[in-house]
Parts: C-alpha cells; structure tokens; sequence
C-alpha cells in the first residue's frame, strides 16, 4: 500500500504543478489580444479494486481547456465587422464635412462675390475697375469650385489606395489563416485529438482581425481546421488552401479600383453590393453612397451656374458693341465604354441648353442588347428603352459619335462628375464683360399719340437671331394696327394692335402701351456706343436668386446648401450608428471577456489553491517517506 | 458576474475617451464660437445659415445699390432743379419782353439775358456725372447727348433709362433720357398749336386756346381767315386736313372767344382782310427750339404795329411753350424724387432686414455661452469623476495582500 501512497502523493504534485503552470500562463497572457484564459481539467484516477472497497489512486490531468463560447466570440465577429465598416465610413465622410464646414471658406462666398461684383458692373457698367473685378471673381469662384473638387478626387485616391491596401491584408491573413489550419491539424493528431490552445487562439484573432476588413464567415471541419468565405460564398480559406484577392480598375471607370477574385481562371470582379462590412465594405460604402453623390452634386452646381450664366450672357453686348461670348466653360458630360465591349460605337454627351433644370446628380449605364439601347439612372434604376439616338435625358443629351455598337456592349455616362474640375473662366479681356442689351429702341421724334415702347428683351435661348440688330420701324397706319419695316421681319403690315402685347421679331420681343396715334413710329436698333447700359448685367445677377435647377426648384446657393445638408446628414446618421455599433461591440466584447477573459483576482486565488495542493501533496509524500522509515527502524 | 481584468481597463479608457471627447468639442465651440462646428452638427440648420448667408449678402447689395440711385438720381434731381430755375426765369423774360413801353434796346438786353441762360440749359443738358458719363445721353453714356446743327439742337442719346436693383422684383430707374427731359415735349397747349402766319398785315393777337372737349379733338389743321366788308370784320373757319369749312362769316368780336371742334381760343386786336389764324395739332418741340424762337422774337424788329401783333404772339407762344416745358420737366422730376424717396426707403429697410438676418444666422449658428460654460463644468466633473474611479478600481487587486 505504502508505494500507493507515493505514488497518489506524486500524481496531486503533478496536477498541482499543471495548475500552477495554466494559472501562471494567464497571467502572463492576460494582456494577450485574444487570448482565451485556459484551464486545467482533473478527474479522479481509476480506483484500485480490493476484497476491501476501490481505494483512490490519486488524480489525473485529463487536458488543458480553453474557456471559449462560440456564440459570444460570433457576436463579437459580427458586432466588430459592422463596427469597423461603420468607422472606416464615418472617417472619411468626415473629411468631406469638415471640407464644407466652414461657411466664410469655399463655394458659398465666392458664389456671393461673384454676384456681388455682377451688381457692381451693373452700378457701373463703363468702369473697367468692375469689369476686372467680375472677372477676378468669376475666376475666384471657379478655383473654389475646382479646390473643393481636388480635395475630394484626392479622398478617391485615398480610397483607391486604402482599397489596395486592405485587399492585400485579406490575402494575408487568408495565408496565415490556411497556415495555422495546417499547424492545428497536425499538432491535433499528434497528441491525439488534444486542442492546441494556443494556435487556436491565434486563428481565432487572425479571423477576428480579417472580419474587421471585410464580413467573413467560418465554418469548422471535422479535423478542427476553419474554412472561411467572404462575398456571395467565395472561399477565402478552405483547409489548408488560401485563396486570394486583388484589386483591379473598373472596366466602366477606370478612375475606379474594384475587388477582384484570384480564382484559377483568372481574376474575377466581384460585385461590390456583395462585399459587405469590415473597413473595406465601409469604404466602398463610402464611396457609393457620400463621394460620387458630393462630387456630382458640386459639379452640378458648377455646369448649371456656367450654362446658365453663359446663356445670359451670350444674349448681352458687351463694351466693343460685340455679342457676349461664353463666359464660363465647362466639360462635356464623361463617358465611358466599358473596357470589354467588342463594338466599337463611340458615344458621345452634350448638355441640353434648353433644359438645364432637368440635370440630375445621377450616373446612368448604356446598355445594348442587339437592337435596343436601355438606359438606367443609377440613382433609382428607372430604365429608358431606345434603339436610336440622338436621345435627350435629364438634361443632357446622347448620340452616337462614330462606329457601332455590339450586343451585349455597355457605357457609363457621368454628366456631373467633371463639373466642378472643369469650370474655368473663359473671358480674360474686361471689355468682352457683356453688360449691355444689344438692342434699344427709341420712340419716333415726332409721335403725337401717347404710345410708349419697352426697353426691349433679346429672346432666349442663345445663340442670338443673325438678324437682332437690324434696324426695324414699327409705324402705325391707324391706333390700331401698324407695318413692320426692316431686314429679316418679312415687313408685315396691318397688324393689328394691342396695349401691352408682346411683339417679336427677329429674336427680340418689345411692348408698346398706351394709345399711339396715326404715323407714329417706334425703332428698335443695335445699341450702338451702348456703354452705360446694365441690363444684361441685371439680367446676369436676377439668376443668383433664380430657381433653376432640380426642375426649377432650387438656386444654385439653394443646391450647394442642400448638398452641405445631405454631406451633414449622412456624416450625422454615421456618427449616431457607427457610436451605437461601438456600444454594442463594447458590450459584446464585454460579455465575451467575461466569460473567456484573465481575471488576475482569480488567477491568484489559483496560485493559492495549487500552491496549497502542492504543499498538501508534499505533505503526503513526506508522511509516505515517515512511514515507510518508520518500517526500516523496526529492528526485530 | 464575472469580470475579466482587461474589461475595466478597456470600459474605464473608454468612458474616459468619450468625456474627452465631448469635453474637447465643447471647448471647440467656445474658442470658435460657433455651435455647428461642421454640418454634420446640424445639418438642417447648416445649410439653412447657407441659404440665409447668401440672403443676407444679396439684402447688403440691395442696399448699397439704393444708395447708388440715391447718389445717381440726387445729381439727376439737381440737374433737373436748374433747368426749372432757367426755365422759370426765361419766362419771366418772355412775360417782361411784352412790356409795351420797352425799347428795342431793352428787348436786345433781354434777349441777351435769355441767350446766356439758353447755354447754361444747354450745359445742364449735357452734365457729366463724378465719372464722366453723361446724365441725360440714355444708354450711350460717353456721347454728348446734345449738340447746336443747322436744324437746330440735335438729340444724340437714345432713350435707353439704367436700371439698379433695389430689392428683390424692383429695378428703379436712376437715369433719364435727354429726351424724356428737354425734346419730348408737346408744343402749344398740349393738344394744339396756334400760330399767325408772317404775312398778316393786321394787329391782331391770339390766345394759346384750351380744350373745351377732348373727345371732338379731330387732330386736323385749322385755318381762321378774317374778311373785312366795310366796318364789320367776320371770319371763317376751314378744317384744312378735311378740306372742309367748319364755320363761314361769323362775326368778328375783339376778344371774344371762337370755339369748335372742341376747341376755344380768343384773337383780339384788328385782323386785316386776308388774315390768317392757324390751328395745328401740338408736335414734339425740344426746349432748346423754345427758347431759340423766343431769343429771336425779341431781336426782331417791333416798329409797324403788325410787328408788335408778331411779338406779342411770339411771347404768347413762348410763354405757352415754356409752360409744357416746366410742367414737362417738374412731372419729371417729381418722379425722380419718388424714386428717390424710394430709395432711401429701401436702405432702411435693407438695414433692417441685415439686422434680422444676422439674427437668424446668429440663432441659427452661434454658442450660447452660458450653456456652453455650464456644459464645460458639468464635463469636466464627469471626467473627472470617470478618471478618479477608474484609479480607485484599477488599483485593486489581490495581489497587493499577497505576501
């Protein structure tokens, strides 16, 4: 019995030891990431039978443990991979919301300058001073357009680069996720199905740290290794297989980095609705939802303030006597054929002059399917059937500038985009500043009714009838009716009279009130020498209040602060969720600490409770040691 | 429930991070003093102060483009002022000038008086502004608008008026064609002309006539011919434009009123046989053509007693035609002082409205500073409180008593 004793006492040293080893390899990872607190398992040793009862053969370490739930460590997968989608997001949203914070900075003073010195050349329309100040805010307000644009091509960049970045960490730790697969499976089957702890940890951080760049899923097989997909269920991990991803241009937009599969046939895109949470999801969320929308919105602002102000202006005189010419220019709507169309159609897009209003802040597909071009406005997906073009759109409009195209062929058309990088001033000289009517009419000398004529307008749109400044004479052959007489008006004669109607001719419309009499006469001519004449300078600033754009709806400064609101808003919603996701991870991850995490209180009540079973066991075997010397001193 | 170690670091950092957080933005706010320190801080009330900027700075336009028109339609009034001051004085020369014990001399001296004030109307008429520009040339405001020709004084200007926005929807005019001022004007009484022809031989004089009934106005030339038959003078009246006679050997009566077609005039005096008082509908007669007529009146000879009928009705004429020019010149003036009174109104309400649009834009986006401070004393004893508990139990441990 007594080498019983021994060998109970040694077995309690032993799992006393193995206590002490597990308690002291907490604490020393307590600060691990990711670490799951281990513990011992002991089970009494098969008893030893005997005609008198089984008689306890000491304790048997049985494994060691890791607290681990696959629940909690799931919730937490899941809370982090949205937490950190919503983060990424928040970060660079942020920086567009603090690019349109300032209101003295940016669009909206240069917008009002701009406008402010149009008055001021209204005020004083011969003095160059104003001309020259026109212009140098025309030029101000168009480097603000183009400042806050660089600064949000220069987010695309970020984007594009942190989307390169993040895909070549999935890659990795695809590879080393497949690499502790293999170390796990192996260490496993040689020790015979125990569970090597401390790798499973570091696969357990390794997906954690893969989920905070994009959502994965694990599924675990029966030799303990994890398979992982990412997507719509593309394998990222498959056993001991790393597969990976890699970035590749947009074939509808090359300015435009997508994520792309490594598959065995090649490199396949990946469709980006599929690819969801993780920073990578947030950036491309990002991208989609607050960079392309700010971007076109800012540009829309930009083509709509030009052509409109263009417009205007082209119907003015300026101080040579000349018609106004452009003052603003602006890029034609960009398109794309996509990298893999086989036709070779070129099409090309131009802004509709005569419906500027309708100009959206949307991107649209083309597709062709053989015989009909559909065309789809991103933004809500409505769908436009057509099989020939020139086609009119929202405010800009398609045709087809060479080739033709194949089935199966597709463009993007992005009107705005290029907007606010594109406005420029197109006007350098101040005299070419159209602030004059190139047309005045004048009351006959001798008129003895009391017939008065308007200043006249110049009809829209641009360009101006070949024929507006030709001399004309309305002369009335009763206080009814009156002849027109000059070029390009067909002299009609005989018509008839009304106070107060619109007449028009030759792209000019003029009233005439009152009551004229029998041979009075009224002109209408080129306001030659014109120079203090300010009503196309009026006209020019009526449209920094005039509701132009959204189908008439809103002005430009209306469009700008609305595009300030949404930016607001959205970088408001994200602060609000990404800060309640943040909870809900710290309380998840709570909840999974609290379970599988160090308690150093614990862990040193452990070191107590081995420490004493050891001593206990040591005391055993000294009392062994007693009996079995006592035995040896009994001298017969 | 059990708690790991790392947990209270973790929630104790982090409850710490967000008073920061909070504490640095409202410190934030009250060095820029603003509350919306980016959009996303109030998106509705961002865009809004846009929108409310852009108002305001339109509002500020408004009114310094009322006090251009103030300053433009002052000089116009001016100007208009001494045409009046003329104009009056020139026709207490026309009325002086028929003073029948005045000497040729004395007329020769008025006309000369007259001759003088005809060129200060004339350097009114072509007044610059501070800039050079011409008041009363239209929209060609580097051309002279009036200048002396063989035909008389040409109007060179058109009638192109500059507009200045003072508020939203209203333009006020700030200039006034030369037109408008010194030529559109309708000669006689407005509606006719009398006139004598040079070739009368009586004494006779008329007056510039009224309307008794617009609506039977014809707008015809009349012709009043005077027949002597021994002692009794009668006259006829032809409607020369309709080759008609409207009236045959009515009699004669010095003084008495001869009326038809809705017209009245008096002629006095003795008309001789063959005398001619003619009637046409009133034209446009420029001031300058008014004043001209009446220089020349008075330099011409007075002798014969049909001379001094011709001066007389000259001065009648002058008289007559220098008071459609005064009324002319006063109804525009009247309406340049509307529009400045309207102008002036206009930059008081600008400056009010600019009052409460910084109001707005002040509620809309400035830091209420008691608040703030408040906030500012209640985070920052949060903080505090977060960073001596988290002390308290982080410091807790059992193996602070193990031995």
């Amino acid at each position: 019995m007594a080498t019983n004793i021994f060998g109970i006492a040694i077995t309690g040293l032993q799992a006393a030891q193995a206590g002490l080893i597990t308690a002291g390899h907490n604490i020393s990872n307590a600060n691990t990431p990711g670490f799951t607190r281990q513990q011992v398992d002991f089970s009494n040793a098969t008893p030893l039978a005997s005609g008198s009862g089984f008689f306890g053969n000491g304790v048997d370490v049985v494994t060691v443990q890791r607290l681990y739930s696959q629940f909690l460590s799931n919730e937490v997968l899941t809370a982090s991979t949205q937490s950190s989608s919503l983060d990424s997001n928040y970060s660079q949203i942020q920086q567009i919301d603090n690019l349109l914070a300032d209101p003295s900075a940016g669009v909206s003073p240069a917008l009002q300058n701009f406008f402010t010195a149009v008055q001021g050349v209204a005020t004083t329309p011969n003095v160059d001073a104003s001309r020259q100040a026109m212009l140098s805010s025309a030029q101000a307000l168009a480097s603000s357009f183009q400042g806050i644009d660089q600064q949000l091509t220069g987010l695309r960049d970020g984007v594009n680069s942190a989307i390169g970045a993040t895909t070549r960490e999935i890659s990795n730790f695809a590879t080393q996720i497949a690499d502790l697969n293999q170390r796990i499976i192996v260490a496993r089957s040689a020790t015979g199905g125990q569970p090597p702890n401390d790798l499973l940890d570091q696969r357990d951080q390794l997906v954690a740290n893969l989920n905070k760049d994009i959502r994965a899923t694990v599924v675990t097989q029966g030799d303990g290794a994890y398979n992982v997909f990412i997507g719509n269920g593309q394998p990222l991990v498959a056993g001991t297989q790393a597969y990976s991803l890699a970035t590749l241009p947009d074939p509808l937009d090359p300015t435009k980095l997508t994520i792309g599969y490594r598959a065995p046939s090649g490199v396949v895109q990946l469709p980006e609705a599929t690819l969801s949470g993780g920073s990578l999801g947030g950036l491309l969320d990002f991208r989609s939802q607050a960079l392309d929308p700010a971007q076109n919105a800012l540009g829309r602002v930009a083509i709509t303030l030009a052509q409109t102000v263009n417009a205007q202006h082209e119907l003015g005189q300026d101080l040579n006597g000349q018609l106004g010419t452009p003052l603003f220019s602006i890029g034609p709507p960009r398109v794309n054929s996509n990298l893999n169309n086989t036709g070779n159609a070129v099409i090309a897009a131009a802004f509709d002059t005569t419906n500027v209003g309708a100009l959206t802040t949307s991107d649209y597909r083309l597709n062709y399917d053989g015989t009909n071009y559909t065309l789809t406005r991103l933004s809500d997906n409505t769908t436009r059937a057509f099989a020939t073009f020139p086609q009119n759109v929202d405010g800009f409009t398609l045709s087809l500038a060479s080739g033709a195209a194949a089935a199966g062929d597709s463009f993007l058309i992005r009107p705005t985009v290029d907007g606010a990088s594109t406005l420029n001033v197109a006007i350098t000289d101040p005299t070419k500043v159209a602030a004059a009517a190139p047309i005045r009419t004048a009351q006959g000398a001798a008129n003895t009714g009391t017939g008065t004529l308007s200043a006249g307008s110049v009809n829209v749109p641009p360009p101006p009838d070949p024929n507006l400044q030709q001399p004309v004479t309305i002369t009335f052959t009763s206080p009814t009716t009156f002849d027109v007489t000059g070029t390009g008006t067909g002299n009609p004669t005989g018509v008839a009279y009304t106070a107060g109607q619109n007449i028009s001719f030759n792209g000019w419309t003029v009233q005439i009130s009152g009551a004229p009499a029998t041979g009075d006469s009224f002109s209408i001519g080129p306001n030659t020498g014109g120079s203090g004449d300010n009503r196309n300078a009026l006209a020019l600033a009526s449209l920094q209040t005039a509701k132009i754009l959204d189908g008439g709806t809103a002005s430009y400064q209306g469009a700008y602060a609305a595009l300030v609101s949404q930016v607001g808003t959205q970088t408001q919603q994200l602060q609000v969720t990404s800060a309640a996701q943040a909870s809900i991870l710290q309380q998840v991850q709570t909840a999974q600490q609290s379970y599988s995490g160090v308690n150093l209180d614990e862990e040193a009540a452990n070191l107590i409770r081995f420490q004493q079973a050891y001593q206990a066991s040591g005391k055993v075997l000294q009392i062994a040691s007693t009996l079995f010397a006592s035995l040896l001193q009994i001298n017969p | 429930m059990r708690v790991s170690s790392n947990t209270v670091y973790d929630l104790g950092v982090s409850a710490m991070n967000q008073q920061q957080a909070q504490l640095l933005k409202t410190q934030q706010q009250m060095s820029t003093g603003r509350r919306i320190l980016t959009p996303a801080d109030d998106p509705i009330a961002s865009s809004r102060a846009l929108e409310i900027t852009q108002a305001d700075s339109i509002n500020t336009q408004y009114g310094t483009n009322a006090q251009t028109a103030a300053g433009r339609l002052s000089l116009t009034d001016q100007a208009l002022g001494s045409v009046t001051n003329l104009l009056q004085s020139i026709r207490q020369n026309a009325i002086t000038g028929g003073n029948g014990s005045f000497t040729a001399s004395d007329r020769a001296s008025l006309a000369q008086d007259t001759q003088a004030m005809y060129d200060q109307l004339m350097t009114v008429a072509n007044t610059t502004d501070g800039e050079g520009n011409y008041l009363f040339s239209g929209f060609q405001t580097g051309l002279k608008p009036f200048s002396p020709g063989a035909a008389g004084v040409q109007y060179l200007g058109d009638d192109g008026q500059r507009l200045v926005q003072v508020a939203s929807g209203r333009q006020i005019a700030v200039s006034q064609s030369g037109a408008d001022v010194f030529t559109r004007i309708r000669s006689g009484n407005g509606a006719f002309a009398v006139s004598a022809p040079a070739g009368n031989t009586g004494n006779a004089t008329y007056s510039p006539g009224t309307v008794t009934n617009a609506a039977a106005i014809t707008g015809h030339q009349y012709q009043i011919v005077f027949s002597v038959t021994g002692t009794t003078t009668t006259y006829d009246v032809h409607d020369v434009t309709a080759g008609t006679t409207v009236a045959t050997a009515q009699p004669y009566t010095s003084g008495a009123s001869i009326a038809f077609d809705g017209m009245s005039l008096e002629v006095s005096g003795i008309p001789a046989a063959g005398d001619v008082v003619q009637i046409d509908p009133s034209t446009n007669q420029d001031i300058f053509k008014t004043v001209s007529n009446l220089i020349a009146a008075l330099k011409a000879p007075a002798g014969s007693p049909a001379a001094q009928a011709r001066l007389q009705n000259s001065l009648t004429d002058a008289v007559t035609n220098l008071d459609q020019d005064l009324n002319n010149v006063s109804s525009v003036r009247a309406g340049v002082g509307t529009r400045m009174s309207e102008a002036a109104t206009q930059q008081t309400s600008s400056q009010d409205l600019s009052l409460q649009y910084k109001q707005v834009l002040s509620n809309l986006q400035d830091l209420d500073y008691a608040k703030a401070v408040s906030d500012l004393t209640q985070q920052q004893t949060n903080l505090q409180a977060a960073q001596k508990s988290f002390l308290q139990t982080a410091q807790l441990s059992v193996f602070n008593y193990l031995p």
